[in-house]
């Protein structure tokens, strides 16, 4: 009898402590899932205004004036535009021995045609750019 | 332990009442294993049978998602328009400023816009709160802190902010400061954009609209216009790509914008469109079948009614064949194929391509046509050539759209359309192909040839109209300069308009201001900017298949027949 009354005791106990634990750590759990929900929030809203920035700084008027102050793009030129049916059938080994010309020789006349390539200038970090 | 058992007996009332209080102890005890029976089996069926109304997971508790003021607005890639931001507004509880004059005054030396004998009036008031400033920025917001003057107050608000500024002003429009869409998609989409978290989506692309801007602003420029409008329509949706009056306004500064900016030429204002409407009277005889693209009418003499006299402005006083009335833009015999068509017949044709109501674009402003009534034999002769009959430039392009892709009318909108919405057919298919080879005929040898694009099949016609003044009556000065064009004319895909109001002949253009030298080479040059951007592929005109599909055959000017492509 008391052998039992002291094991039902135990078991109370044991179960009281297992209960606050449980209850403390569900607690910590919740303030710590309220605090990222804060944190998701604020990151929310500064993904908001950097995707506004980031529109403003994409304004076509704007990249147009960068463009032409720091790189060297010319608009595309419908000439350079192709399919690849245009392409010639690619010549097999036993074609070119047969060809008295040098396929690249025969592309000259035809490249000439075109406008020039922008030059790549050198890029020079004046202080100007860097500002 | 051990206990001696001894037998007690027990007789008459005693035995009575023990027996009693036995049996009601063994009810109450029954009771009450009923009932832990009850909250086990309760228990178990939580536990081990689980009830279905318990989620297998905790839910999150909502608020996780950040609500905006009001919806974003996006452009067809998805780039921003237009959105909310949250910033700091000032106010005051004047009970608890101290020296209203020192707090005026010192507020007046962060904040510019401030007047500091308003604001000490304000503050020596005696009501509980007044705004000071609505909308401040970070940097002014630290500077008000640092004043550190007591009795004044931050609190958040939204704000309505374009970080693409007066690109799409007219399209957009703006808010007033409580958040109220009060001008363009923002009045309209009103009760969407303040309900919604899902961005609304338009079918403006921001490059297009970026070179369609550019591109008119340099020939009003050039042409001392007072304003000019350009849009492009996808044919075969109806979508508005680009879409632009100037001049313009940025609607982040509200409350100091000129009403001129504000009014919106593409879509509130109508205006007689001149030979542009020739592209709707060719294709409307030649769908009746009045007129085919062989048949001609004489063009020799100027059309006498009533006190009008009808004349040509490249008259070549001859019989004109109907691609030829069209390539030198023949009032005369624009005129005489109205005519054959008949009264009735016209007015039906103009309200199936709803030319006499108002478009279905998504935009408060939206201007009604002025329509004639009654409709006599003179507004006929009229119409014919593009006057009598008002309409926005925007009834003019979505028309436009119609007769080249197919024969086809889609209402014009501004939202990204997914599906298509299905269309009405206006024209056949024959005489939509008829009317692509008549436009191309222009850019290739008539009115439009400074419309040519390399690479880019280009068709289109122009449009040279005379201002109504105030007074009643045309105003030779004053004209309206226009450039309708498709592009690429084999299988149009995009339709663009480009329209100058009031252009000065210039020395380039040798004093003339006519739709041929005012808006055709910017026609040309939105097309060679734009079409990579939208993915059309370059076609050489010269071409067999593309000259066999475009070809017209012209008689000669000695009668003998010539292939003209």
């Amino acid at each position: 009898m008391r052998r039992s009354t002291i094991l039902w005791f135990l078991i109370a106990t044991c179960l009281g402590v297992a209960l606050f634990l449980v209850k403390h750590e569900v607690q910590q759990r919740e303030e710590q899932l309220a605090s990222l929900h804060r944190d998701i929030l604020a990151s929310q809203e500064a993904i908001h205004v950097l995707e506004a920035e980031w529109s403003y700084l994409n304004r076509p008027d704007r990249l147009e004036a960068l463009v032409r102050r720091h790189l060297n793009l010319v608009p595309l030129d419908t000439r350079r535009l192709g399919s690849v049916e245009m392409l010639p059938m690619r010549l097999t080994l036993s074609d070119i021995g047969d060809i008295p010309v040098d396929p690249v020789d025969a592309l000259t006349p035809i490249l000439a045609e075109l406008p020039p390539l922008p030059v790549g200038r050198p890029v020079a970090f004046t202080r100007e750019v860097r500002r | 332990m051990r206990t001696r058992t001894e037998t007690v007996r027990l007789e008459g009332h005693a035995k009575q009442a023990i027996e009693t209080g036995r049996n009601r102890l063994i009810l109450a005890g029954c009771l009450m294993a009923l009932a832990f029976t009850a909250i086990g089996g309760r228990v178990i069926e939580l536990s081990v049978l689980r009830d279905h109304n318990e989620p297998d997971l905790a839910t999150v508790a909502p608020g996780a998602r950040l609500a905006v003021g009001r919806a974003d607005i996006v452009d067809r890639n998805g780039m921003l328009v237009a959105t909310s931001l949250r910033t700091p507004s000032l106010y005051a509880d004047p009970h608890e400023v101290l020296d209203a004059e020192d707090a005026a005054f010192r507020l007046s030396t962060v904040l510019t816009q401030i007047n500091p004998a308003e604001t000490a009036a304000k503050l020596a008031s005696d009501k509980r709160f007044i705004w000071l400033k609505r909308n401040l920025t970070p940097r002014e917001q630290q500077a008000v802190n640092s004043l550190g003057i007591p009795g004044l107050h931050f609190q958040d608000e939204w704000k309505r902010i374009y970080p693409q500024g007066a690109l799409t002003a007219h399209v957009v429009g703006f808010t007033d400061v409580d958040d109220q869409g009060i001008a363009g998609v923002e009045r309209s989409f009103d009760d969407v954009l303040r309900g919604g978290r899902e961005p609304l989506r338009l079918a403006i692309d921001l490059r297009i609209q970026h070179v369609v801007r550019e591109e008119v602003a340099r020939q009003v420029a050039q042409f001392e216009g007072i304003g000019g409008t350009g849009m492009m329509l996808d044919v075969d949706t109806g979508e508005t790509v680009a879409l632009v009056s100037l001049p313009d306004f940025d609607p982040n500064v509200p409350g100091q914008m000129d009403p001129d900016a504000l009014f919106n030429r593409a879509t509130l204002g109508v205006y007689e469109m001149g030979s542009t409407f020739k592209i709707f009277n060719t294709a409307m005889a030649l769908d009746t079948g009045t007129a085919t693209m062989r048949s001609g009418y004489d063009a020799t003499h100027p059309i006498r009614i009533a006190r009008f006299t009808i004349n040509d402005d490249h008259a070549k006083a001859r019989w004109l064949s109907v691609p030829e009335i069209f390539k030198y833009s023949s009032n005369i015999g624009s005129v005489k194929m109205a005519l054959d068509v008949g009264t009735e017949r016209q007015r039906a044709f103009m309200a199936k391509l709803g030319m006499l109501g108002e478009t279905a674009i998504e935009l408060p402003e939206r201007g009604r046509p002025m329509v004639p009534s009654p409709w006599r034999p003179i507004n006929t002769m009229t119409i014919a050539f593009g006057h009598g009959l008002a309409v926005s430039p925007l009834h003019l392009v979505s028309g436009v759209a119609a007769v080249v892709n197919g024969g086809i009318r889609h209402p014009a909108t501004l939202l990204r359309a997914d599906m298509p919405a299905p269309g009405t057919r206006i024209i056949s298919e024959q005489t939509s192909h008829d009317m692509r080879r008549l436009m191309r005929l222009v850019v290739e040898e008539g009115t439009g040839r400074k419309a040519q694009t390399d690479g880019y099949v280009v068709g289109g016609k122009t449009g040279t109209a005379e201002k109504v003044s105030a007074h009643g009556g045309y105003r030779r000065k004053a004209l309206m300069s226009s450039f309708v064009a498709a592009f690429p004319m084999q299988a149009p895909r995009y339709v663009v308009l480009v329209m100058v109001d009031e252009p000065k002949g210039q020395k380039e253009s040798h004093g003339y201001a006519t739709g041929g030298w005012v808006a055709a080479p910017a026609v040309s040059r939105i097309i060679a900017r734009s079409a990579p951007l939208l993915g059309v592929a370059p076609a050489d005109p010269e071409s067999p298949e593309i000259r066999r599909d475009l070809m017209i055959e012209l008689p000669a000017e000695g009668g003998k027949r010539l292939a003209s492509f």
